[in-house]
C-alpha cells in the first residue's frame, strides 16, 4: 500500500480517537482510560481490558470552568471537559497519573463529578535514583494491577502480563524504527504525520497498529531507496515539552522550512522508551521500565538532568536548534525551564519557548515566532 | 486581631536569634540545611544542624509586601508570575542586587519533602542547581484515606537514606536517642501550640486565627528546640490571663467561622479588621493546625513518618472534607472561607465543588475568594470586600 494510504488510516483515527474503543466495548470488553503520561497499559491489557488515552484535544471549553480556576492547564482542563460532556462515558475506568499538583488533585474532581465507575491515580515515586523508589514503585504496580483484576473480574497473571510487554514492546521498537527512518530521511513523510503515528498508538489495538506500521515502515525503506537526491533543506528541530498540541503547531513547524527529527515529549519520545525487560519478573521489569524513562518535569532525575539530557538529544539528532513547547500554567516544566535554556544557551544552541494550550488554534504569533526563528537558524547544523 | 501580647517581645527575641543563628552557624561551618515547612527537622537539629525555611522567607517577604518585587526578578529569568509566590520571592531574590528583606540564607544542603506540594521539589532542585548544593527529597505519595504498609515501609526507608545522605555529607553521626530528644521536645511545643488554637474554641474568645498568624513562626522554625517550649507555654499563660481579664480577640464576638488554608500575607491586617468590625472571630484553619502534631518520642522514626506525610494537602478529597467539617463542628463555626489562592494549586484545586459539598453537608454560607498569599498584583481589593460584605450578611 502506498504510504499516503497507510497514514490515512492512522489519521484517521487520530479523527475519531473512540471509535475502536466504543467497539471494544458494545462487544463485551471492558475499556480503561488513562491520562498522560506513564500509566503503565501493559497491566491494562493484560488484565483483558482496552487500555485508550484521554489526550484532552477538546476546544470550547465551558463545563470544566465552573470546576477549575482558570490558572489550571488545558491539558485537565479540557479532559475534564469531555468527562463533564459525557463523551468519555464509556469507559470503565479512568487512571490518572500524578506528575504535578494540577494531576494530583484532577482524581477527586473527576470522581466527584463522572459517572465512570473506577477512578484511580498512578502514584509514581518522584525520585527515581534511590533504591526505596524501585521497591515502592512495584508495591504501587501491585496495587494497581489488584484493583484492575478487581474492576475487570480478570486475574492478571505473569504469563498474560509477559504477553502484553511483548506485544507493547514491540509497538515501541516498530514506533523508534519509524521515528528512525524519518530523522535520517525527514522528506518522506511530515512531521505532524510521523507525530500522529504515535498518537494514534494511544487509541489503537496495538495488534492492529503494529500491522500497519510495519506496511508504513517497509514502505518508507522503500521510498528512501528510491530517492537519489539524500540532500533535505528542512532545518532539523529538537522539541521539548508536554504535548505537540494543537496539531497545526506541527504544520506550522515544517511551512516554516522545519522538521522535527527530536523530541522528549509525552506524546511523543517518552512513550516509545524504554522497553520492558521481557526476561524478567514482569512487575519489576515495569517499574524499571518507569525509573529508566528519559528524564522530565515531573520528577527528579539526578543521574541524568534535563539540561544534559536535551544538550545530547540536540547534538545526537544533528538538530539545528530546540523549541520548547510549553502548556501554559504547566508548573513542572516552568521550573525547569530557565535551567534548561542556561544550558543550551551555553552550549550555543539555539532554542526558542513557545506558549500553548490544548484546544486553541489561534497560532498567528506561534508562526510569526516560528517563521523568524528558522530563519535565523537557517540549516547549518551545530558544530 | 488581639491587642498587642506581651509575648510578642520574646518572639521578636527568639526570631532575631533564630537569624543569628543562622549567620553564626555560617560563621562556624555548621551546615546550613534549607528544609520545608512540613519536615521532620527533628532529624536536622538532632545533628546538630542549622534548618533554615526558605517558605519563611517568602513569607515574611509577602507579608512585607516586596513579594511582587522580587518575582520580577525571577520573572525576568523566564519563571512566570503564576509559580508559588514563595518559590518566586526565593529564587527572585537568589537573582536580585537588592534584597528588601535582607538576602536569603544560601544552603549548603537542601531537604525537601513533597507532601504540601509539587512547588517545594521543583523550587528546591532549581536552587540546588542555582548554589550547586546537594538536594535531597523525602518522597511522599498521595495518602488518601488510610495509609498503606507500601507507603509507610517506603517514608521510613527514606528516613534512613535520608540519614545516610546526612552523615555522608556532613560527616557528623546520627545519633537516635538524640532523636528522641528532639522529638520529646517537638512534641511539647506541638501540643502547646495546639491549647493556645483551642482557645479560639471558646467563646468569646481570647485568640483566633489572624493571631495564631502572628504567632506561628516559633512552631515552625524552633520546632524541636527548648525554645519553641518555653514561647508556647508563655504564650498560653498570657491567653489564660486575657480569659481572666476578659480581653477578647475581637470586641464584639458574634460569629465564628473557619478559614481554609494560608492568609493573605500582605493583606492580613486587612482581613482581620475586616472581620473584626463584621463582629466574626476566623477561629481556625488546617493550615495553623498543620503543626499541632502529635508525636510518639517513644518510636522516633516511625512517629515522623506518621506524621509529615499525613498532612492534609496529601490527602483525599473525602479526607479533607471530614477534616473541615470536623473543625467547623469543632469550633463551632458559623461558615467557612474557602481561600482559591493561584500560588498554592494543591489546597486550591477543587475547592468550588467543595464549597457545594461543605454547604450541603453542614447547611453553612462558605464563599471562595481568589487572590494569592504573597502577590498583591493578584488581588483585587475592590472586588473583594464586595464579596464578604455579601457573605456577612448571610451569617445569622
Amino acid at each position: 500500500m502506498a504510504i499516503k494510504e497507510l497514514l490515512n488510516r492512522f489519521n484517521a483515527v487520530v479523527t475519531d480517537p473512540y471509535s475502536e474503543a466504543r467497539s471494544r466495548k458494545e462487544q463485551g470488553q471492558k475499556v480503561i482510560g488513562w491520562l498522560p503520561t506513564d500509566v503503565p497499559e501493559e497491566l491494562i491489557h493484560a488484565a483483558g481490558a482496552f487500555p485508550v488515552g484521554s489526550l484532552g484535544s477538546c476546544s470550547k471549553i465551558r463545563l470544566a470552568d465552573t470546576h477549575l480556576q482558570v490558572w489550571v492547564c488545558s491539558l485537565m482542563r479540557g479532559s475534564l471537559e469531555m468527562g463533564l460532556r459525557g463523551d468519555l462515558d464509556f469507559l470503565d475506568g479512568l487512571i490518572i497519573p500524578q506528575t504535578c499538583d494540577t494531576t494530583r488533585a484532577m482524581v477527586g474532581i473527576w470522581r466527584q463529578t463522572s459517572l465512570i465507575p473506577y477512578i484511580d491515580s498512578f502514584m509514581m515515586p518522584k525520585q527515581v535514583k534511590r533504591s526505596s523508589a524501585r521497591e515502592y514503585l512495584i508495591g504501587e504496580l501491585t496495587r494497581l494491577k489488584s484493583n484492575l483484576e478487581k474492576v475487570t473480574g480478570n486475574l492478571i497473571t505473569n504469563e498474560s502480563l509477559g504477553t502484553s510487554i511483548k506485544l507493547f514492546n514491540e509497538n515501541r521498537q516498530l514506533l523508534r524504527r519509524m521515528f528512525e527512518i524519518h530523522a535520517d530521511h525527514p522528506g518522506l513523510i511530515s512531521s505532524r504525520e510521523v507525530y500522529t503515528v504515535i498518537k494514534a498508538a494511544m487509541y489503537m489495538d496495538k495488534v492492529k497498529h503494529n500491522g500497519i506500521l510495519q506496511d508504513l515502515i517497509q514502505a518508507m525503506k522503500q521510498k528512501a531507496a528510491r530517492s537519489i537526491d539524500k540532500s533535505n533543506p528542512k532545518v532539523r528541530l529538537v522539541i521539548s515539552g508536554g504535548v505537540w498540541e494543537p496539531p497545526e503547531i506541527m504544520d506550522l513547524i515544517e511551512e516554516a522550512g522545519g522538521v522535527v527529527v527530536g523530541d522528549d515529549m509525552l506524546t511523543g519520545m517518552r512513550y516509545l522508551s524504554p522497553d520492558a525487560d521481557e526476561k524478567r519478573d514482569p512487575l519489576e521489569a515495569l517499574a524499571d521500565r518507569q525509573l529508566n524513562k528519559i528524564p522530565f518535569a515531573g520528577f527528579d532525575n539526578q543521574n541524568y538532568e534535563r539540561r544534559r539530557f536535551l544538550h545530547n538529544l540536540v547534538r545526537h539528532t544533528e538538530a539545528a536548534g530546540l523549541i520548547f513547547l510549553h502548556l501554559k500554567f504547566c508548573e513542572p516544566e516552568n521550573y525547569d525551564y530557565n535551567d534548561m535554556r542556561e544550558a543550551l544557551n551555553s552550549a550555543g544552541i539555539p532554542n526558542l519557548r513557545l506558549e500553548t494550550e490544548v484546544g486553541n488554534p489561534s497560532l498567528g504569533q506561534i508562526r510569526t515566532r516560528l517563521e523568524a526563528f528558522i530563519e535565523m537558524i537557517g540549516g547549518d547544523p551545530i558544530e | 486581631m488581639s491587642e498587642p501580647f506581651k509575648t510578642a517581645a520574646l518572639m521578636k527575641e527568639l526570631m532575631a536569634k533564630y537569624y543569628d543563628l543562622g549567620e553564626e552557624s555560617r560563621r562556624k561551618g555548621i551546615p546550613v540545611v534549607w528544609v520545608t515547612a512540613v519536615f521532620p527537622v527533628e532529624i536536622i537539629y538532632a545533628m546538630d544542624l542549622y534548618p533554615y525555611y526558605p517558605e519563611n522567607f517568602g513569607a515574611l517577604a509577602s507579608a512585607r509586601k516586596v513579594a511582587d518585587k522580587l518575582s520580577m526578578a525571577a520573572e525576568a529569568k523566564g519563571y512566570f508570575n503564576d509559580l508559588c509566590g514563595y518559590a518566586r520571592c526565593g529564587i527572585g531574590d537568589a537573582y536580585s542586587l537588592e534584597h528588601p528583606v535582607g538576602k536569603i540564607l544560601s544552603p549548603d544542603l537542601l531537604l525537601c519533602c513533597n507532601t504540601q506540594c509539587g512547588s517545594l521539589p521543583k523550587w528546591f532542585e532549581a536552587a540546588g542547581r542555582f548554589y550547586n548544593k546537594p538536594y535531597f527529597l523525602w518522597d511522599s505519595p498521595m495518602i488518601e484515606d488510610e495509609t498503606s504498609d507500601i507507603k509507610q515501609n517506603y517514608l521510613i526507608k527514606q528516613l534512613y537514606e535520608l540519614i545516610d545522605f546526612l552523615e555522608i555529607t556532613t560527616k557528623r553521626r546520627f545519633d537516635i536517642n538524640k532523636l528522641q530528644e528532639v522529638v520529646a521536645l517537638s512534641s511539647q511545643a506541638t501540643a502547646l501550640w495546639n491549647d493556645c488554637l483551642e482557645m479560639a474554641a471558646l467563646k468569646p474568645a481570647p485568640f483566633g486565627f489572624f493571631d495564631a498568624c502572628i504567632h506561628m513562626a516559633p512552631i515552625v522554625v524552633w520546632r524541636g528546640r527548648q525554645e519553641a517550649v518555653d514561647y508556647y507555654r508563655q504564650l498560653k499563660a498570657e491567653l489564660e490571663a486575657r480569659l481572666e481579664k476578659k480581653i477578647y480577640a475581637i470586641p464584639n464576638e458574634r460569629h465564628k467561622v473557619y478559614f481554609d488554608h494560608i492568609p493573605v500575607w500582605p493583606r492580613l491586617r486587612w482581613f482581620a479588621d475586616m472581620f473584626a468590625a463584621n463582629d466574626t472571630l476566623v477561629a481556625a484553619s488546617q493550615y495553623t493546625h498543620a503543626w499541632a502534631m502529635n508525636f510518639d518520642p517513644a518510636r522516633p522514626l516511625e512517629t515522623l513518618a506518621e506524621h509529615y506525610p499525613h498532612q492534609f494537602v496529601n490527602r483525599g478529597v473525602d479526607y479533607r472534607l471530614k477534616l473541615k467539617m470536623d473543625f467547623m463542628r469543632h469550633y463551632n463555626c458559623d461558615g467557612f472561607i474557602l481561600f482559591s489562592n493561584r500560588s498554592c494549586k494543591p489546597n486550591s484545586i477543587g475547592l468550588y465543588d467543595k464549597k457545594r459539598m461543605l454547604t450541603e453537608m453542614t447547611g453553612l454560607p462558605g464563599l471562595v475568594f481568589e487572590g494569592d498569599m504573597s502577590d498583591l498584583r493578584f488581588f483585587s481589593e475592590g472586588q473583594i470586600k464586595t464579596l464578604f460584605e455579601t457573605y456577612f450578611e448571610q451569617l445569622v
